[in-house]
């Protein structure tokens, strides 16, 4: 697939010069994301996080499975993420694109190596049964910053979801009859990106669309928790940065992650309250 | 008027018929034709029921002879310019076809300018040609070169939306403050203003007024521009 | 997994017996090997990568290429014998392939891509042996092998690992401490101070982050100190073997290009 072409020089000029008067496309601050619209699916972990056009659709499947002999006591967590040429026509579907790449590592870091979910407590009876998450992720369409919108995503699909509770009988184990348990979390981790432009007057935008994504000279990830600790730091190469631009975004963040927690928060009360769960 | 969805027939009957977009005239077994709609949409017809077509919207372009269109240089080979019209071909425009360009004195154009520019030709089998000038006069009429303002992409339908002079979106924003734009048959509109915040401005109101995004009105669109710093 | 080995004790000393913000001993070898244009092997302690450079070239594929600049194609391959356990790592593994994305946003907004149009400059990393920070050393030895290819720089890029232990930042992680701790790689460019590369795993507070990265920034400089040094070295050998192929009239211009190259202070 040839490469697409490059965006034209009005567009490029007019991008630059109305960044610099601290203007963008579509009307947002500098420092402004769009705001997510949470829509949950019928499924208990099912969630559509849709950031202006850009949405993705995570959900959350648990199964029993026999622990790896090494890990005997902890649960396994597998991402599996695909960008299909569906969300846009620049994803191949043969060789993973860098993009892609990018995607699919970042979203490894910030859900899973970060400690995410309590892995101990998937464990039901230690060397024979542990729970077995599989997160999927399908990106629908991209119009800029998937990144972002793949993590909120799977980041509230994992806050969603409600497995069943399992109670050891002897050896048997049987569903029983009390309301499936939430997963236990350690912590919720979101992810901001930022993007700089070759003109070091023009400060870094958040949540970039995608022209601003394809006019950058880099791009910065941040993932971060309410409390202030940071999960990932991600400036792979792009333009050099000062030291104290740098700190500046990761302050600049702290902030909008305590917003965005808010939010979800807000957005999943509002659901569970809708729903009623059969008790059988 | 009627909608209709792709391999219904279509009552058009008249001695010189001409089918317009969307309608295609089929040979049945037994020998009879009938027109039959390829296309989901509203069936319109003209006054004296000689021309017929399907209205319908999408984003992709298909080109056609004698539509003007904006494109973008992606190469230079030889003395041709191949240039995007976001078609399923890239199409070819020829270095000299500017007005009033000589061997020794041709636009000098750069990959990634804009270009206004008409379809000269355009075959199924072949790839669509470009002209910078208008066919009878041979006089540039607005073509060639669009330098700097702002290029906006949108559904084919609100190009010709656009085109209309009845429609209400250009004159409205036009008397706000002074606006260019050229409109491109391909799903491409250019803007140019003083203010990087007008062009903004417009280039919000058409995503909001096109048919695939919103569809909004002329009351929705005058609150809409309430809301915006102009 | 508990650490039967203390990452610092209480004397202030590593497992290796390093200090807290002691680098490995670095090692840069820049003679040539093969037909390649530039080569380089570097060594942080245990961890020792070689990289290749080839170019600027003619593109394989004529559609890949940009009109106005060049393109970079970086290819990772880590031997089977370079960590603790034999394993064969596919060329398409997720881990390997964003080694090379890092490398390559890396170094495009640092290489004079303008000067090279319709071309192709080709970058082979090869990881020797693995011992913590990975990252550092393929940044450090592809630093080192463009410079010996001679294209053309706007400056090195120095890397550095760091992380933190409690309340202490450590530099220059092994694989013992990077396995434990959580890690920040920074990239520095070292004339303007400037950061092509930050990456954090693992959870860390936000504070603890500042602390870690000034101090990885301050030790990019003492990288490139070292990469200097190494340059220098295979620079002056270069123009002493041209200096003595020419004769009569040439010691003089000897003499002059040893002066300035004393002189520019890179």
């Amino acid at each position: 697939m040839p490469r697409p072409p490059s965006p034209s020089i009005p567009e490029k000029e007019f991008l630059y010069g109305s960044l610099k008067q601290s203007l963008r496309l579509d009307g947002r601050n500098p420092l402004e994301m769009r705001t997510p619209t949470l829509t949950f699916g019928p499924d208990l972990g099912w969630v559509e996080c849709a950031m202006g056009k850009t949405r993705v659709i995570a959900q959350v499947e648990g199964k029993m499975v026999k622990p790896p002999p090494e890990r005997p006591l902890e649960g396994l967590i597998t991402i599996h993420s695909e960008l299909s040429p569906m969300a846009s026509s620049e994803y191949e579907s043969i060789r993973p694109s860098e993009e892609e790449v990018t995607i699919t590592r970042m979203l490894d870091k910030v859900l899973r190596r970060s400690d995410v979910v309590d892995k101990e407590s998937l464990c039901v009876l230690s060397g024979q049964r542990v729970w077995h998450l599989r997160l999927t992720i399908h990106c629908l369409a991209d119009a800029g910053n998937m990144l972002d919108c793949a993590c909120l995503a799977g980041v509230v699909a994992l806050k969603h979801f409600r497995r069943p509770e399992v109670e050891v009988v002897g050896e048997e184990h049987d569903p029983s009859e009390r309301a499936p348990l939430p997963l236990s979390m350690h912590h919720t981790p979101f992810c901001f990106t930022f993007a700089y432009f070759p003109d070091p007057t023009i400060l870094p935008v958040l949540d970039p669309s995608h022209l601003e994504q394809r006019l950058s000279a880099g791009l910065m990830s941040v993932a971060l928790n309410a409390q202030r600790e940071l999960c990932v730091v991600q400036k792979a190469g792009g333009m050099p940065l000062d030291q104290q631009e740098v700190l500046r975004i990761v302050d600049v963040a702290v902030g909008k992650a305590k917003e965005l927690d808010k939010l979800v928060e807000t957005r999943l009360k509002e659901d569970w309250a809708g729903r009623t769960v059969e008790v059988r | 008027m009627t909608l209709v969805l792709p391999g219904e027939q279509v009552p058009a009957q008249h001695v010189n018929l001409k089918l317009g977009p969307g309608l295609l005239q089929l040979s049945s077994a037994n020998g009879d034709s009938a027109i039959v709609a390829t296309r989901a949409g509203d069936l319109n017809h003209s006054a004296n029921r000689s021309k017929w077509w399907i209205e319908s919207n999408s984003r992709r372009y298909v080109p056609a002879p004698q539509e003007s269109v904006i494109g973008m240089v992606i190469a230079r080979s030889g003395d041709n310019w191949r240039v995007d019209i976001g078609s399923a071909h890239m199409a070819t425009l020829d270095g000299l076809a500017f007005e009033g360009a000589t061997r020794r004195n041709r636009p000098n154009l750069k990959v990634g300018s804009l270009l206004y520019a008409r379809v000269s030709l355009a075959h199924k089998d072949m790839e669509p040609e470009l002209e910078c000038f208008d066919a009878q006069t041979h006089k540039a009429e607005g073509f060639g070169e669009l330098k700097g303002g702002f290029v906006v992409h949108c559904s084919l339908k609100m190009c010709r939306l656009l085109l209309d002079p009845k429609f209400f979106l250009l004159p409205l924003l036009g008397a706000r403050f002074p606006l260019e734009t050229a409109t491109g048959l391909n799903g491409r509109v250019w803007i140019n203003a003083k203010e990087a915040r007008h062009i903004i401005a417009v280039s919000r109101c058409i995503e909001a007024v096109d048919p695939d995004g919103g569809s909004m009105d002329e009351a929705g669109i005058k609150k809409f521009l309430g809301t915006l710093d102009i | 997994m508990s650490s039967r080995i203390e990452i610092l004790n209480d004397g202030g000393y590593r497992s290796d017996g390093r200090r807290q913000y002691e680098l490995r001993s670095i090692d840069i070898d820049m003679s040539p090997q093969g037909t390649a244009d530039g080569c380089a092997v570097v060594s942080h302690g245990l961890t020792q990568v070689q990289v290749c450079v080839f170019g600027p070239r003619e593109a394989r594929k004529r559609a890949e290429t940009l009109h106005d600049r060049a393109v970079l194609n970086v290819e990772v391959g880590v031997l089977p014998f370079s960590a603790g356990e034999r394993r064969r790592r596919g060329r398409a593994d997720r881990r390997i392939l964003e080694l090379a994305a890092s490398i390559k946003s890396t170094f495009e907004p640092v290489i004079q891509t303008s000067l090279y149009p319709r071309s192709q400059i080709d970058i082979f990393v090869s990881v020797l042996a693995q011992d913590g920070g990975l990252l550092q050393a393929c940044i450090n030895a592809t630093s080192v092998a463009l410079a010996s290819a001679g294209i053309a720089l706007g400056d090195l890029v120095c890397a550095v690992s760091g992380g933190v232990h409690g309340t202490f930042p450590l530099l220059d992680l092994s694989a013992l401490e990077e396995g434990d701790l959580p890690n920040v790689t920074v990239a520095i460019t070292p004339r303007s101070g400037k950061v092509t590369l930050v990456t954090l795993e693992t959870r860390l507070h936000v504070d603890r982050f500042g602390e870690v990265f000034a101090r990885a920034c301050e030790a990019g400089r003492v990288i490139h100190t070292e990469m200097r040094r190494a340059v220098r070295a295979r620079t002056s050998k270069l123009v002493d073997a041209m200096g003595a192929g020419t004769k009569g009239t040439g010691e003089e211009d000897v003499e002059r290009d040893v002066l300035m190259s004393e002189i520019n202070d890179f």
